[in-house]
């Protein structure tokens, strides 16, 4: 393939843009939305706000109990590492991962699989925008599920780290009572290094 | 640590800027960092991993980053204001292990809508150098006003 014909590998994405590749799958989190968990959230950020700690102080402000940071969002509604059944860590590589080193999902034998994005093999991605409308605050002890995974944008870019595209996607994230809590659009860069990308 | 005195919607005026955040970016930040966000795609916490993927180093993850944008707007919102909207926030550059996050924010609109009371916030995250690594990005939120029924409590 010469340098100018990569993004034609891009096309079957950019021609599925506004399509739902969701399948229809709801996806539960891993766990409830704990306390220990929130204020683990808390430590890196050094972020002393009572409402994510306090429950008296969340009540008095007119919450159910504890909130959770808005921005942890995709931490509340992640799969696990591991599930029972399974073996995640397989071998002893210095660098090998577990199937859901990221916040992606832990594959298990007879979950539903969603439609495949019509992309190209990429050997990285990183997240480079988010959107999020928060419709209603999470609580300590909700259980988000997320829904649906709208095709918004594919956009091919070479950049300073190689050769890939701008993905953008959105999902809705409701708690357990079946309630909107937020709607998240997020872009991530999927690319091949420059030295990958040239061979 | 914040003395959490509520900032009414009145108080509020366009170009008003709020306090500065820093966030030194150590290893152990990020691995404390990936620990609670479940983000442990290696990019966050092995150099090696990180730079043959073209960074320079090791970075924070967006989850991270988004939070110290959350602390800063929560701070200036108080604990009676309302995250109603983030975004888009775009990262333009790394934030590696090394840097120091520096958050800034600045008021760049406020209106009334249906009985809310809202501000708009442009929030920008540069590293040590001055460089911007998220760009400017706004944050909406509601305040509490003067002239309505008082927040709890």
């Amino acid at each position: 393939m010469t340098d100018g014909e990569w993004p034609a590998e891009w096309q079957p994405m950019i021609d599925a843009v506004g399509q739902d590749f969701g399948g229809g799958i709801v996806y539960v989190a891993a766990d409830d939305v704990e306390k220990a968990l929130v204020r683990r959230y808390l430590e890196p950020l050094e972020f002393d706000c009572p409402l994510h700690y306090d429950e008296e102080v969340a009540r008095q402000y007119g919450y159910r109990g504890i909130v959770a940071p808005y921005s942890g969002m995709s931490t509340w509604i992640a799969d696990a590492k591991w599930k029972p059944g399974t073996v995640a860590f397989t071998s002893a590589e210095r660098g090998a991962l577990p199937p859901n080193a990221g916040l992606g999902r832990y594959p298990m034998p007879g979950d539903p699989e969603p439609p495949r994005l019509p992309r190209p093999p990429t050997e990285y991605s990183f997240v480079t925008e988010t959107e999020v409308d928060y419709v209603r605050a999470v609580i300590v002890g909700d259980r988000l599920s997320q829904t649906g995974c709208r095709l918004l944008s594919c956009i091919p870019k070479e950049t300073r780290v190689g050769r890939g595209a701008f993905v953008t996607t959105e999902v809705e994230i409701h708690n357990q009572r079946g309630e909107l809590v937020a709607r998240m659009r997020q872009q991530l860069y999927c690319y091949n290094p420059h030295q990958k990308a040239a061979q | 640590m914040p003395d959490w005195v509520q900032r009414y919607w009145e108080d509020v005026r366009e170009g008003d800027e709020l306090p500065t955040l820093e966030f030194p970016i150590t290893i152990a930040r990020l691995v404390i960092a990936a620990a609670a966000n479940r983000d442990f795609w290696p990019l966050h916490h092995s150099s090696e991993f990180a730079r043959a993927s073209g960074a320079a180093d090791m970075y924070a993850n967006n989850i991270f980053l988004q939070g110290m944008w959350e602390r800063s707007v929560r701070e200036y919102i108080g604990l009676a204001g309302v995250l109603k909207k983030l975004g888009p926030f775009r990262m333009r550059g790394f934030n590696v292990v090394g840097e120091t996050v520096v958050v800034k924010g600045v008021v760049r609109r406020t209106w009334q809508s249906e009985g809310e009371n809202f501000v708009e916030l442009e929030l920008r995250s540069e590293n040590s150098r001055g460089v911007l690594t998220v760009a400017p990005g706004p944050v909406i939120a509601t305040l509490p006003s003067r002239a309505s029924a008082p927040f709890r409590p």
